[in-house]
């Protein structure tokens, strides 16, 4: 995981975007962890996470899918709890909200740009970006006029009544933004939002999302879309870096029991068992192992973490007295191409 | 939120139309059915009371004047006429017999001496004042100065009466005593009931005395096996009813599942979406109750057997529509409450 502080690039910006309010809060997220299970295993796709960011500044997450950007929005939309860590909001502990506070931080503090839009098909553009005013208890003409207002600054007041199965992609897409801006947030969270878009039409949404992040208001953009990066205040790696292919190979002596790697670490090196035993397990959510295989003496395991970018998927135990060796991935495909008689990971 | 249950009613119009259609016409049949009920009460309170007796002797093992042919001789009437509290006393006989056609048409036989206080007034033509006359119900389909044979004795029609049923609309003759007598006991002076006006202190040696509710409780009784079998059948209309609104709301909560994620992701609470849910119920059901009255405003003069559905089982209705409308709502509420906000975050 790598944060990266950067000037952001001059990007016009959408007119009338602009805060309402004088508020500055910013956004103080430390060490979070987040563990959900995934088919029965424990999965902390967020380990130990810490960022600060000012008022006005547009975060870009960026990863691999599975990397954990959706999971780190879910937590900041108070939408996923924690297993550890803070997220503080201005003076608002986002980890510790209950009840009416929780309905009060996603009425009134956190927008939520979704994925694939997510509108309601059955609703106009107007009533779409309506409904969080409506559960908000607004009067129905005020949310009337601030869907008007806010569909007029996204350049849509001429598909005030159109469906979203009438509105194309960016459309769609500028409505949903709309919808995020309702109560005027002072935390807005966009997930892939140009992910269904054509070129044309992520122009719009780009011009709209650098103006979002204006003071008063932060914007945390998860992302797979490199074109967003000029936009970035704060760009934030989430996807275990890579080990330097000049890296020396490691030999490792472990005694019985001793913990090669753990399940959710980041993947590094690739290992061969020289002496020994490798035990491979995967650990559930309920608290039980379940074994995934065993590695003798000349076989190789643990190469899809470090070759994909991914987490490790199970935890290698020594089972007695082993000695390993770790490659880089290059070095690991040197060896391969100098025909060293190696086995593959025996099957799970 | 109601504004977003009703958006989707019209999203959904055709499923709508068609939940609506089929609910009202099982709404529709539960209104027949009640009404049918009701009548089968009402015809033998209204021929009960078109005698205007104040008394009913019988005799002293027979349950009543309608259900049991056990005689008394006619003379007893003359006995009751002295007795304390009697302003007039008649004889009648009241018998079960058929029309001389083909096939036999099943009627009810009421005999009553021309000129007595217990003699009602046709609809239409004059009443019995002589013997071999008869006053016909007018759903046996005959005009005045047809000739009518019961029981070897032909008899002409010189009245027709309405609403002069029991058991299962069974239509009735009234004729003179006499011919009653020739009809049902071979000419001999004998009656089934002695009709007072005025009410004896004391029933006469060998009668027994009931009242006018009395009557008609004997009279409903041998229906109440028929009219509980409709009363289960109703309920299970109504259940029917409550499965097809329940399954549409189920479905509906189904399929907007991702809409009702991003609802509550976007600050809409578990029971804003649950009244949505209930109000479409209530509406679905309250719709259906229209159609149903709609429905059964035109079955009604089709049935064979009169209808008359009273404003009680409307009222009724009313109230079952609420109950169908709750029960079939609770089939949308798990459902909607397990849906997890985070389900928002998802991707098409």
């Amino acid at each position: 995981m790598r944060t990266l502080r950067r000037q952001r690039a001059a990007t016009p910006a959408a007119p009338g975007l602009a805060v309402a309010s004088t508020r500055r809060d910013a956004l103080e997220i430390a060490d979070l962890t987040i563990t959900y299970s995934s088919g029965g295993y424990a999965v902390t796709p967020i380990d130990r996470f810490s960022l600060h960011v000012d008022s006005g500044q547009l975060v870009l997450l960026v990863g691999a899918s599975g990397c954990g950007k959706t999971t780190l929005l879910s937590a900041l939309a108070s939408i996923l709890t924690p297993e550890s860590g803070t997220i503080r909001l201005g003076d608002t502990d986002v980890t510790a909200l209950r009840g009416r506070d929780l309905v009060t931080y996603r009425r009134h503090r956190v927008g939520i740009v979704f994925q694939s839009f997510n509108l309601v098909p059955s609703l106009s553009a107007a009533e779409n970006v309506q409904a969080p005013l409506w559960a908000a208890g607004v009067p129905s003409s005020r949310a009337r006029a601030r869907a008007q207002q806010l569909l007029e600054q996204v350049g849509l007041s001429d598909r005030l009544d159109h469906r979203p199965g009438d509105l194309s992609g960016g459309q769609a897409q500028r409505v949903a933004i709309a919808r995020a801006l309702a109560h005027d947030p002072p935390l807005v969270l966009a997930d892939e939002p140009t992910a269904h878009l054509d070129f044309i039409q992520v122009e719009g949404v780009l011009r709209l999302l650098r103006g979002l992040a204006a003071p008063g208001r932060i914007l945390v953009v998860a992302t797979h879309d490199e074109r967003l990066l000029p936009l970035a205040d704060v760009v934030v790696e989430l996807t275990p870096r890579a080990v330097p292919a000049s890296r020396p190979r490691q030999r490792r002596e472990l005694e019985r029991g001793a913990v090669l790697f753990a399940q959710g670490d980041p993947g590094d090196l690739v290992y061969l068992v020289d002496e020994g035993e490798i035990r491979l397990v995967r650990h559930r959510v309920d608290g039980t192992d379940e074994h995934v295989a065993n590695v003798p003496p000349g076989r190789y395991f643990g190469e899809l973490a470090p070759l994909y970018g991914l987490r490790r998927s199970a935890t290698a135990i020594a089972e007695g007295h082993t000695v390993v060796t770790g490659y880089t991935v290059a070095d690991f495909r040197s060896l391969e191409r100098d025909a060293v008689e190696i086995d593959g990971p025996p099957p799970p | 939120m109601w504004r977003i249950s009703l958006r989707d009613l019209q999203w959904r119009q055709r499923r709508f139309v068609i939940a609506v259609i089929a609910t009202g016409l099982v709404f529709g049949m539960s209104l027949l059915m009640a009404g049918t009920t009701y009548m089968l009460y009402e015809e033998g309170r209204r021929i009960v009371r078109s005698f205007g007796a104040d008394a009913w002797l019988v005799a002293a093992d027979a349950s009543g004047p309608f259900t049991a042919t056990t005689p008394v001789a006619a003379a007893a009437a003359d006995e009751t006429a002295t007795v304390a509290g009697v302003d007039a006393a008649d004889p009648v006989v009241i018998v079960h017999s058929t029309l001389h056609q083909d096939p036999p048409r099943d009627i009810n036989v009421i005999g009553q001496p021309p000129g007595s206080f217990a003699v009602a007034e046709p609809t239409r033509g004059r009443a019995v004042t002589a013997d071999g006359e008869t006053v016909a119900d007018v759903g046996l389909g005959f005009a005045l100065g047809d000739t009518v044979r019961v029981a070897g004795r032909d008899l002409r029609v010189v009245g027709l009466a309405e609403q002069v049923t029991w058991y299962f609309g069974t239509p009735t003759l009234f004729v003179s005593l006499a011919d009653a007598q020739a009809i049902a006991f071979g000419g001999q002076s004998l009656a089934t009931a002695v009709v007072t006006a005025g009410t004896p202190e004391v029933a006469p040696a060998g009668l027994r005395m009931l009242d006018e509710a009395q009557v008609v409780t004997d009279l409903q009784r041998p229906l109440k096996s028929s009219t509980d079998t409709v009363t289960l059948l109703n309920s299970l209309l109504w259940m029917v009813a409550a499965g097809i609104i329940g399954s549409l709301v189920y479905l509906s909560a189904l399929e907007r599942s991702r809409d009702f994620a991003v609802l509550k992701a976007t600050g809409s609470t578990n029971r804003g979406l649950l009244g949505g849910l209930v109000l479409q119920a209530m509406i679905l059901s309250g719709v259906s109750a229209v159609v149903a009255v709609l429905v059964a405003a035109v079955l009604t003069p089709m049935m064979p057997f009169a209808v008359e559905i009273p404003v009680s089982t409307y009222v009724q209705l009313g109230v079952v529509v609420v109950a169908v409308g709750l029960v079939a709502s609770v089939a949308g509420l798990r459902r909607t409450v397990k849906v997890e906000p985070a389900l928002a975050f998802g991707g098409a």
